[in-house]
């Protein structure tokens, strides 16, 4: 691994410092990816023995459970929002698993909230870890006013529900303004990119 | 010094969205209009206000107007709450209105006034012997077609509403509307005589088709006037707030 980069390890350990219902920014290179989901899911919520909902807008559910199972991570715990999959005309194969909810589209924020609430009241399982993976993708499809509103009505029902948020942000493609949005809600942040010399 | 009006006893929906709206529930007594266009919803939410009730000790009927109460429950969304004893137990009843039509002899295409009479004594007969606390029929509408006039159709609804009321019954009335509707009802009379209006529709944005769900009015109780978005779910009906997006729309 690239000395730069902050390993998966390391990540963890910052997560494990964070208080339960904390809402945590994690801001990542795109080529640290990967190191970010073994950190978190693996190293942090598996290890927990938390359930995970991950919620995906920018590739879809399918890849992903390709990307954990190709790094030998435990899906057993993770249940998928699928954003994505329904605008790329191939929700049919996500909707026939069971760990997999579809929303038709990134611009039904209010269905994303629900389906996520859907999940959160299904599970069996006392602690959780809510995934959003990215907020630039969500910046994509939707306005800075609504997200942020968005991403307001989310953070503080999952905290009242006593649940962990991480919001994943790529830095490369990240502006000020979506910057500060995430900020605003989470009460800690964590970089995993590129660091400045 | 002015008294404070006490509060009214809370029928709580069980739906925890619908009972946050509400403050708490609907008041007791009060019958109300669920109303909106196809697809909506509101069958599967006064379902679900029924099954919560029956759950908790509170006998409540179904009276199926427009559908075969078996062909209903075999559609029903899996609810994980809902345990098919309570109809064996008969908190939960359902009844086929065009088999109590038949069995009154209230076949013709209208019914007259004397006839409306011997239908809400009927339907309010049967509320008390089975001790039911909620009462929901689907469709109202659909009653109101054999009405035909505004006069025959106020007369009862305000008729049901009081008896089932007098029973202390919360009764939910399911209302039909066309899509493109403005008014809350199909003949304009519901609206104007029921205790509350929920009202469910299909709000398209940017191509999206969203369902909501909004408390128009509901006396005896404060409420939030504001939109929300909603899901039907087997955890049953889902509520969060619609975003506004900083849209002055």
């Amino acid at each position: 691994m690239s000395p730069e980069m902050a390993n998966a390890q390391q990540i963890a350990t910052e997560l494990m410092e964070t208080p339960p219902s904390s809402a945590v920014s994690l801001q990542m290179s795109v080529d640290n990816y990967l190191e970010v989901i073994r950190g978190v899911i693996d190293l942090f919520a598996n290890k927990k023995g938390m359930e995970t909902i991950y919620v995906t807008a920018t590739i879809s559910s399918d890849q992903i459970k390709r990307v954990l199972e190709a790094l030998d991570i435990d899906t057993s715990k993770i249940y998928f929002v699928d954003c994505i999959s329904h605008i790329m005309m191939g929700a049919s194969t996500a909707q026939l698993d069971d760990h997999t909810t579809v929303v038709e589209s990134p611009t039904m924020l209010e269905n994303l909230m629900l389906k996520v609430e859907y999940l959160i009241r299904r599970s069996q399982t006392k602690d959780k870890l809510v995934v959003i993976d990215s907020i630039n993708s969500l910046a994509i499809h939707n306005n800075n006013w609504i997200l942020s509103e968005f991403l307001h009505i989310l953070v503080s029902g999952l905290r009242s529900r006593e649940a962990y948020t991480i919001i994943l942000s790529v830095e490369e493609h990240s502006t000020p303004d979506l910057n500060n949005m995430v900020s605003l809600v989470c009460d800690h942040g964590i970089r995993a990119g590129r660091q400045v010399e | 010094m002015a008294q404070k009006t006490p509060e009214r006893e809370r029928c709580a929906t069980g739906i925890e969205g619908l009972d946050t709206i509400l403050y708490g529930g609907i008041p007791r007594s009060n019958t109300i209009l669920l109303t909106g266009s196809c697809g909506t919803g509101k069958t599967s939410l006064a379902l679900e206000f029924l099954i919560h009730g029956a759950a908790k000790g509170e006998n409540s009927l179904f009276i199926s107007v427009t559908e075969d109460s078996e062909k209903l429950l075999a559609n029903i969304i899996p609810y994980r709450f809902f345990d098919r004893s309570l109809i064996k137990s008969g908190k939960l009843v359902f009844i086929d209105l065009p088999i109590m039509y038949e069995r009154l002899g209230l076949t013709k295409s209208e019914l007259s006034m004397e006839e409306i009479e011997l239908l809400v004594s009927a339907i309010a007969d049967i509320a008390q012997e089975l001790g039911a606390k909620r009462i929901v029929v689907d469709s109202i509408t659909s009653v109101c077609y054999k009405l035909k006039t505004s006069e025959k159709i106020r007369d009862f609804i305000l008729k049901l509403g009081k008896s089932l009321s007098d029973l202390n019954c919360t009764s939910m009335l399911v209302g039909e509307v066309a899509a493109n509707a403005t008014a809350y009802s199909s003949f304009g009379v519901e609206e104007a005589i029921s205790d509350g209006i929920i009202l469910m529709a299909n709000m398209e944005r940017r191509g999206d088709l969203l369902r909501t769900l909004q408390v128009i009015k509901m006396r005896g109780t404060s409420h939030s006037r504001a939109k929300y978005v909603l899901d039907l779910t087997p955890m049953g009906v889902l509520l969060v707030p619609l975003l506004k997006g900083g849209s002055t729309g």
